[in-house]
């Protein structure tokens, strides 16, 4: 939801996904690029800054959306840094041989890819980037799939509220064995619900006329070529900087 | 001129339960109409035979006056005609996006680009919604999802448009604004059918009552002409509208002439007012000429 709530809100939501999507790739290109941790570390913190300062994404929001992933990355690093000891005289874990490096040059770059990842989802809803990947020709039936379930997500988790709040005012969840129960109602309702909704689409699209894929019209963007010049421009200069600070110039 | 006629139709379900039992109704080009049943009583299996969603096991439904094209073709040509809205938007959107999903039904109908832009404005402007097109659906309230529904179907521009319990779930401010809609989409010339549980609105805002019952059409009547209908009504389990009724204790007050009946609260209420000023001014008259007598004698 904060994601969603974000990428309605910022100050880039009108502009071409196609270029959001164009800068976002050249952020993927230039974490790769860095060739040091410190050219990988300005790069996320130049996306990060247009994110922030440029999208006007806030903050807080931000954070609380990387703090997920940002915890995984830090696990992930603790474990490329240490090596379990099974000699139970020495120490139990031990520093492996070049781990810090290591640890810094994937840590930096995958920070870098976050922050690219996270100022494409921040600033661009997903019915933009289900057009702009209609428009790369992505297989329509993946297309439809994915315009079914993110329609569905929302209706169920309204759904998944709604008897969680009804069992609850019964004490459904007063006891663990009551929880257990409850979530297991809870699980068979979802089930029948999804067999009646996925019905009552089936039919709803009938009505319309509908006879096999779900064809919708694609939004148009002002200024289109012109975002997607000034996001190739951004990106290559990304590129460029990531390359130039890792031949240490 | 009948638009759609349903002729003795009779439709049960798999698993033995009766959609439709004989069921004959005509819909007038033109005309606002009210379905009013209890639940379960047929209202949704009957606007699915509207629509060809469901078929006849036996009798005949007609459009235009030649009875349903069941081929693909055929379907086609009738659901760009016919449109359906149903009661629960959730069941009927499924796109992310408004835009994107008021174009679904002009997109299978195989129109163009930019043929499909034009309605989906037009059809969004229609209901009062042209400032959401790009918004999610999820992030729309009830009454607003109510209204894309429409714009959706709107979009395939029917000459009949039918709603399935459209008021549900609505509070009085939405009410007003759908039904505005719904005048709006009248004065276009679309013929309107709708379901209903609410005999003072149906009463009030339709030209034609149709009743049904067990999945029969009992009664199909001018909606003035429910006023006199206690005997099919109580049949349905249905009250007399509330105007009817205060309207009646009125008249036995010798408050109120027994004509006009009105149709609504407000009417009632400008009976009254005419009513009472008459009174006044015959009150006023009669003394008048008392005191002239007096004074000649």
């Amino acid at each position: 939801m904060l994601i969603e709530q974000s990428a309605y809100a910022n100050r880039w939501r009108k502009v071409a996904p196609a270029a959001k999507g164009t800068f976002a790739l050249a952020g993927f290109v230039a974490a790769f690029a860095a060739a040091t941790p410190r050219a990988a570390i300005a790069v996320a913190a130049l996306i990060c800054l247009v994110t922030l300062v440029g999208a006007r994404v806030a903050a807080g929001r931000y954070l609380r959306v990387a703090a997920p992933a940002l915890i995984f990355l830090a696990i992930s690093c603790l474990s490329l840094a240490f090596s379990v000891n099974v000699d139970v005289s020495a120490s139990a874990f031990d520093l492996t041989p070049g781990g810090l490096q290591k640890v810094a040059a994937v840590g930096a770059r995958s920070l870098a890819a976050l922050a690219a990842l996270l100022f494409l989802v921040l600033t661009t809803p997903l019915i933009d980037l289900i057009v702009l990947l209609r428009r790369l020709r992505t297989p329509e039936i993946l297309l439809e799939i994915m315009v079914l379930c993110y329609r569905m997500l929302f209706v169920f988790s309204e759904a998944v509220h709604d008897t969680l709040t009804a069992q609850a005012a019964r004490l459904g969840y007063s006891s663990n064995a009551l929880a257990l129960r409850s979530l297991g109602g809870l699980a068979a309702n979802l089930t029948l619900q999804v067999w009646q909704r996925a019905s009552d689409l089936h039919i709803a699209a009938q009505s319309r006329n509908n006879d096999g894929p779900l064809r919708f019209l694609e939004p148009s963007f002002a200024n289109g070529r012109r975002d997607v010049a000034i996001a190739c421009a951004g990106g290559t200069a990304l590129v460029v900087l990531a390359l130039l600070l890792g031949w240490g110039i | 001129m009948t638009l759609l006629e349903l002729d003795h139709v009779d439709f049960r379900y798999p698993d033995g339960a009766i959609g439709l039992a004989g069921c004959s109704l005509a819909i007038e080009r033109g005309s606002r109409n009210a379905l009013i049943g209890a639940n379960g009583s047929g209202k949704t299996t009957l606007f699915q035979h509207c629509n060809g969603l469901l078929r006849p096991q036996s009798g005949v439904v007609r459009y235009a006056g030649k009875p349903l094209d069941y081929s693909r073709g055929g379907l086609r040509e009738l659901r760009s005609c016919v449109g359906l809205v149903f009661q629960n938007p959730d069941h009927q959107l499924f796109s992310a996006s408004v835009a994107e999903d008021v174009s679904f039904g002009p997109l299978n109908l195989g129109l163009d680009s930019p043929t499909v832009r034009q309605r989906v404005a037009a059809a969004l402007a229609a209901v009062g919604m042209a400032g959401h097109a790009d918004k999610a659906v999820h992030n729309l309230s009830f009454g607003q999802k109510k209204r894309v529904c429409i714009a959706g179907v709107l979009a395939m521009e029917p000459e009949l448009l039918v709603l399935d319990e459209p008021m549900a779930g609505l509070d009085q401010r939405m009410r007003g604004e759908l039904l505005a809609v719904l005048d709006g989409l009248h004065a276009q010339g679309i013929t309107l059918l709708l379901a209903t549980h609410d005999i003072d609105f149906a009463y009030r805002w339709a030209e034609r009552i149709h009743l049904i019952n067990a999945g029969a059409c009992t009664a199909s009547l001018p909606a003035a002409d429910l006023a006199h209908a206690d005997d099919a009504l109580s049949a349905l389990e249905m009250p007399l509208p509330t105007v009817v009724e205060v309207h009646r204790r009125l008249c036995a007050q010798g408050l109120l002439p027994a004509q006009p009946i009105p149709r609504s609260h407000g009417e009632l209420l400008a009976l009254l007012e005419t009513h009472q000023m008459d009174s006044t001014w015959k009150k006023q008259l009669t003394t008048t000429n008392t005191t002239i007598t007096t004074k000649k004698q």
